[in-house]
């Protein structure tokens, strides 16, 4: 394994999915609400709902309604660069506040797509430029998970 | 209980700290120093070239996030690690792995089935 794959390797939260469809109408199913209000519902959860401001600096909601609670998430649009890339901040009713980063990118891969998930915990307030000490505290952690495990 | 459920039981506030103490190189190194076995703060900051009160502070941080203890032992100070802040973090990470590989595959559903309707 290369130095840059590993380094992905390590950064844990990252997850793939190729899909048979073009980068445009996978990309699009990220900001269109009944599109969100379809795929974005996990197991246990009845219904959700979803408003999308899809511009840069423009927010979304996306209300997960299960039997007994309600899951909100929102954040706000960083990058839309439609079919390429897509990023986001995701912040979740036990968050507390804490502002996760979620970047989707849309890779070509034959005939369909490749959707890459990278999702961060940034500290509050992070700014851009702290991402790369971030990346590398991710790697760190994994390895003394598995150390310690 | 649904995996999902348990998304709103997180709480970020602890992790923030943990993450926030391990995006720095020579708090990773002190981290990795007490992995192999417990020290003294003195011990600490003759290995790194940096001057006792930054190592201190270092030191303090690593503390706040609950990542090492420390023991006092007449003028000694004796710090040791605490991984149990690191396991937690790495339940998040496997938490919103799932939660995204699940969302991957409904995403993966509905493309698919839209195509199969337009056709």
């Amino acid at each position: 394994m290369n130095a840059a794959a590993k380094a992905t390797a390590t950064t844990a939260l990252v997850v793939r999915r190729t899909i048979a469809a073009s980068a445009e109408e996978i990309f699009d199913a990220w900001l269109d609400p009944a599109a969100l209000a379809i795929w974005m519902r996990p197991t246990g959860i009845r219904r959700t709902s979803a408003k999308t401001d899809a511009r840069v600096g423009g927010g979304y909601e996306i209300i997960m309604q299960g039997d007994e609670k309600t899951y909100p998430h929102h954040g706000v649009y960083r990058v839309i660069d439609r079919p390429r890339r897509l990023v986001f901040t995701w912040i979740s009713n036990g968050t507390e506040g804490g502002e996760t980063l979620v970047t989707v990118d849309f890779l070509p891969a034959g005939q369909g797509t490749e959707v890459v998930v990278t999702h961060a915990q940034l500290p509050a307030g992070a700014h851009e430029s702290h991402d790369k000490g971030w990346t590398s505290g991710l790697a760190r952690l994994a390895e003394f998970s598995a150390g310690n495990a | 209980m649904p995996i999902f459920t348990l998304m709103g039981e997180y709480k970020s506030a602890g992790l923030d700290g943990v993450f926030n103490a391990l995006g720095d190189p020579t708090r990773r190194a002190i981290l990795a120093r007490l992995q192999e076995s417990d020290a003294r703060v003195t011990d600490i900051a003759g290995a790194f070239p940096i001057s006792l009160n930054s190592v201190s502070k270092h030191i303090r941080m690593l503390e706040r996030a609950g990542l090492l203890q420390r023991s006092v032992h007449g003028r000694d100070h004796v710090l040791s690690l605490n991984a149990a802040p690191l396991a937690e973090a790495s339940a998040w990470i496997e938490h919103y792995r799932t939660f995204w590989e699940d969302r991957l595959a409904a995403l993966e559903t509905y493309i698919l089935d839209k195509k199969r309707k337009r056709k």
